[in-house]
């Protein structure tokens, strides 16, 4: 199977890697980088593809391993520490036992399957996640993004499971919160 | 509602059952059938599943003059 002339792939593919990398790493010029190293290595692989997907998916598979050993080279230069987690929701969502009366759950009315897939919910989703510190924010990409077996997220952060479910709750109560404030508000979106 | 896990408990095993992909046990249904309000959180959990994989296709585009120097990479 013969590929597209490299000098083509900046223009045809270029903004769509970029964005699965800035959704993935918070930081343009990591993911810069991060589509520069992908390129690359499709152009020095290009023998090896074989058709079997297009030219974008294999791309994005050699990005998103990218985006792994990224993960992995911080776990281990800067494992997560305090400073890298959101305070425990737990306070600020419950009392003793239940929720606060300003904490619950709102009803997100109409139907929020269908509101999950407009481009402004996705819009929405990634500036609450920017906002969210890099310890759950990279828990929750790995797991829900990435699709990632937990035991494999788990390994990419330098955690163990049990700080990986904490970290993948926090992030899920901070995110809904997020949302709920800046989407599904009345009158939001 | 005593004899039943507490909201905040049932909050943190709905995020842990999504990952694990167990079925909820008998105490967390019965709770879940009492409380709209965890059901809401469950539901909310399983959009953000649902709108994280398609999070990654919106946002900006990369630069003229990062394609510009993304192309003199590839020369």
């Amino acid at each position: 199977m013969t590929m597209t002339e490299p000098e083509t792939w900046v223009d045809a593919y270029g903004d769509r890697l970029f964005r699965y990398a800035l959704s993935r790493v918070r930081d343009e010029g990591a993911a810069e980088d991060l589509v520069q190293e992908t390129l690359l290595a499709a152009f020095k692989s290009r023998e090896r593809f074989k058709g079997e997907s297009s030219e974008l998916t294999w791309m994005t598979g050699i990005l998103r391993n990218k985006v792994f050993e990224l993960y992995r080279r911080q776990a281990k230069e800067a494992p997560l520490g305090p400073a890298d987690e959101d305070a425990d929701p737990e306070s600020e969502f419950f009392g003793a036992r239940h929720w606060t009366a300003a904490a619950a759950p709102r009803d997100w009315g109409g139907e929020p399957a269908r509101k999950a897939e407009s481009a402004e919910f996705s819009a929405a989703l990634r500036a609450c996640l920017d906002a969210l510190s890099s310890g759950p924010a990279r828990a929750f990409v790995l797991r829900e993004m990435e699709g990632a077996a937990p035991e494999d997220a788990a390994e990419a952060l330098g955690v163990s499971p049990g700080h990986l479910a904490v970290l993948l709750y926090r992030a899920r109560m901070r995110l809904r919160r997020c949302l709920e404030k800046n989407h599904f508000a009345p009158g939001a979106a | 509602m005593s004899f039943l896990p507490s909201c905040r408990d049932v909050s943190k095993y709905l995020s842990a059952a999504l990952d694990s992909g167990r079925p909820l046990g008998m105490h967390v249904r019965l709770h879940l059938a009492l409380c709209e309000t965890c059901r809401r959180v469950l539901a909310q959990f399983a959009l953000l599943r649902h709108g994280a994989a398609r999070a990654g296709e919106g946002g900006p585009s990369l630069s003229g003059e990062a394609k510009a120097r993304l192309r003199r990479f590839l020369q």
